[in-house]
């Protein structure tokens, strides 16, 4: 069974590389980079080779690359690429073979194999001799099961909950404390790192409770046998396959609950017998009518403004508090526009088979801009607000409130460059989204994960570029009164993000319209 | 009455090496009743998605009510209503929402865009559901609220792929009701089916389809010629099916 899905897994692979040469360009994209992460690790782990406590810094890298997994998906990323349980849901099989299958096609793909690549650099880091090495092995085969197991259990409860109406409220915080938890390694770490309080002895203390995790038990394993106490090392990494067996158990639990339970999200939810808003405002009133709807009403969305605010916040913690709160306040509001041009790179895939209803009423250019203007209007009028009010947390929170007004500007330009990036983005490089039973958030069908991290990369570095020159402006001002610098350069920044969204949104029509069957086309083969 | 409002010349379209439609000439008289008949995967959907301008053909020429379709997509476009074959539709819309929107994208004051809506889902029989949810809605719902959204802005051509696949008979007849209603005012429907019964009771005007080809079209009785349309469609696609005593081990008896 396993084999057979794996195969079917490389098959819906290839044909959708041969499908169109997008996918190829993208997928070489996406494999390049998982290729540079994949050494980069292995460089990495195998450096801490004679090092002070290595076994415990391994621990750590290991313990970080776990909570990457759990995290990615969530922000949809190409890397949760995995089959849909639904469609095997017809076939009679046992729960075993059928959860050791489904993780064996989700463990095939370039991502997963970087993984086990890079995290073999512990063969030389920490494995001393023949049996430390064939442990090693193991615990690395392991530790990258152990975090797609993982992954796929909490992706599968997440999207149990937003099948409910209640759920959907309740989902959305629970992303929350995975986001704090993972700004606890990645933002706090580096900060203290920086201050010079990491040494040996921290990561010593922070081993203390890491080797109890499963990833930890995965490096203990590897450091027992390289000390000689191979049999120490082979029941670790017994308690990790446990480990695994028993969130693969829960993971298909939780799975084949949710393919014979319904959407109750929407259920005897009779909305008000109000007409949609705007009715003065044309065609570019009733998009963002329409929009503003579904901000409210699509589960997802909300889920993707909360990890936009999420990020924000967990992005600005580890310099909040410091003389340089002021990288963490700009950070955060770039990451604003990045966050939401990432949502957005893709909205013609998102909007699915209904965006041909839409296709079919566009009937001039002037309708197109209207309607790629009201949708960018739409997203700015959440989150700009948004933005604002996040930043003026921070920067109260940093005991400087008055700065707010100096990240104003940054967060208007990173909203307008967002907006704009994921308007050119959407129609540019448009795929096929498909929700599956497994997972809360739509993701690229398979084969286009590539093209959902150039957008992805596309967003979270092509933001800033737009910024800079503001962010410069914030700073080199620095000698203005500020009751003529606070209010000139947010008008400036909000003229500058403005004119980016407009020019890129007019841009973004001129496109869509040239290539509307072809939109229609992606997003009739989206699944929502 | 004998203005072509559908009018195709040499439309074709490949996937890879697979032909779909394989150069198709079709005429359609305005105020027809026309329907476009064929097995599955005979091209059906792939020619009304050329027609209506959401695919782009590899070659030929599609005029709508005097508009051509591919020189300017746009304009032929607001003259047109299209309920492709999966009404896939905004389901966290309301089914009054829903139409108003679709009013709405296509210029229409809100206030017209409300009352049409208002009055098609009464025609529709969808009043007592017009507050719910569309993604609460049965295939038949979907489907009526589907041709409720291609028929506000009063086409004079309409398109319809596959309206009753999947409609209960109660439904399937408030459809055609609704669309023969529409035809008797001098508006053009064209559609697609399998199901020659329906095509039969309905349609003035039928056109067969198969492999990429229409192997014959006229009026019903022309295509029909003295036979049921079932059996005409037949003998001309002919039975396909062989090679049935291979399956010796399909069915109780063989175990």
């Amino acid at each position: 069974m396993a084999r057979l899905l794996v195969q079917l897994k490389l098959r819906l692979l290839t044909n959708a590389l041969r499908a169109s040469r997008r996918a190829k360009v993208s997928f070489i994209i996406s494999t390049t980079f998982a290729a540079l992460v994949a050494i980069g690790t292995f460089l990495l782990l195998a450096a801490l080779r004679g090092g002070s406590s290595p076994v415990a810094q391994t621990g750590a890298v290991f313990t970080v690359f776990a909570f990457g997994w759990l995290l990615v998906p969530l922000i949809s990323f190409g890397l949760d690429a995995t089959l849909d349980p639904a469609t095997l849901a017809l076939y009679p099989l046992r729960t075993r073979p059928l959860a050791v299958g489904l993780l064996a096609a989700s463990a095939t793909g370039a991502w997963p194999l970087a993984n086990v690549i890079g995290l073999l650099g512990v063969t030389i880091g920490i494995a001393h001799g023949g049996a430390a090495i064939v442990v090693a092995i193991l615990a690395v085969v392991l530790q990258v099961l152990f975090c797609i197991a993982l992954a796929r259990l909490v992706t599968t409860g997440l999207a149990g909950l937003l099948r409910s109406r209640r759920g959907t409220d309740l989902a959305a915080f629970a992303v929350i404390p995975l986001f704090v938890l993972y700004e606890a390694f990645t933002q706090v770490v580096p900060r203290l790192a920086a201050e010079g309080k990491i040494t040996a002895a921290t990561f010593d203390n922070l081993d203390r409770w890491l080797r109890w995790l499963p990833p930890g038990l995965a490096v203990h394993a590897i450091g027992d046998a390289a000390a000689g106490h191979v049999g120490t090392g082979v029941l670790r990494l017994a308690l990790l396959a446990a480990i695994i067996v028993a969130i693969g158990w829960l993971w298909i639990r939780s799975l084949s609950r949710a393919l014979v339970s319904v959407d109750t999200s929407t259920q005897a939810s009779a909305v008000r017998g109000r007409p949609l808003p705007f009715p003065r405002a044309g065609v570019l009133g009733t998009v963002i009518g329409r929009y503003l709807i579904y901000q409210r009403r699509e589960p997802s969305a909300i889920v993707r403004w909360c990890v936009l605010v999420v990020v924000m916040v967990a992005a600005s913690v580890s310099t909040i508090r410091t003389p340089a709160y002021h990288v963490a306040l700009y950070l955060s509001a770039v990451l604003a526009g990045g966050m939401l041009s990432l949502f957005n790179a893709n909205w013609v895939g998102l909007t699915g088979p209904a965006f041909t209803l839409e296709a079919s009423a566009l009937t001039s250019r002037r309708v197109i801009r209207a309607y790629v203007a009201g949708r960018n209007l739409a997203l700015a009028v959440i989150a700009v607000p948004v933005a604002v009010v996040v930043s003026f947390g921070l920067a109260a929170f940093a005991g400087h409130p008055l700065d707010g007004f100096l990240v104003l500007p940054v967060d208007l330009a990173a909203i307008g460059a967002g907006v704009a990036l994921s308007s050119l983005y959407a129609v540019s490089m448009a795929y096929p989204a498909v929700k599956r039973v497994g997972s809360p958030i739509p993701n690229a069908a398979d084969g286009h994960g590539g093209q959902q991290f150039a957008g992805t990369i596309g967003s979270l570095f092509g933001v800033p570029i737009v910024v800079l020159p503001v962010i410069f402006a914030v700073t080199l001002t620095g000698s203005v009164p500020s009751a003529v610098r606070w209010p000139v350069l947010a008008l400036c920044a909000a003229g500058y993000g403005l004119t980016a969204a407009w020019g890129a949104g007019r841009w973004a029509a001129a496109l869509a319209a040239a290539r509307m069957p072809e939109l229609c086309q992606v997003a009739a083969s989206s699944k929502l | 009455m004998n203005e072509v409002a559908i009018a195709v010349h040499g439309l074709r379209k490949s996937f890879g090496a697979k032909q779909a439609v394989a150069g198709i000439d079709l005429e359609i008289a305005a105020g027809s009743f026309a329907g476009l008949v064929g097995p599955n995967g005979a091209g059906k959907t792939t020619s009304l998605s050329m027609m209506t301008g959401l695919l782009r053909p590899d070659g030929g020429k599609v005029v709508v009510h005097g508009l051509d379709v591919w020189a300017d997509p746009a304009a032929a476009k607001a003259v047109t209503g299209v309920v492709p074959a999966e009404a896939r539709l905004f389901d966290r819309l309301s089914g009054a929402e829903l139409l108003e929107y679709a009013g709405r994208l296509r210029a229409m004051p809100a206030t017209e865009a409300r009352s049409r809506a208002a009055q098609l889902l009464d025609v529709l029989d969808l009043t007592d559901d017009a507050k719910r949810l569309v993604a609460d809605y049965s295939t038949g719902m979907r489907k009526k609220a589907a041709l409720g959204c291609a028929l506000i802005h009063n086409p004079p051509v309409l398109f319809l792929d596959e309206p009753l696949e999947g409609v209960d008979p109660v439904s399937a007849d408030v459809i055609r009701r609704l669309l023969t209603r529409f035809v008797s005012s001098g508006s053009t429907v064209l559609f697609s089916s399998h199901v020659m019964e329906t095509v039969e009771l309905v349609c003035d005007h039928v056109s067969i389809i198969d492999e990429g080809r229409i192997v014959a079209t006229g009026t019903t009785d022309q295509v029909r010629g003295g036979k049921t349309l079932q059996q005409a469609f037949i003998d001309l696609v002919g039975a396909r099916a062989t090679g049935e005593e291979d399956l010796s081990w399909l069915g109780s008896l063989s175990n």
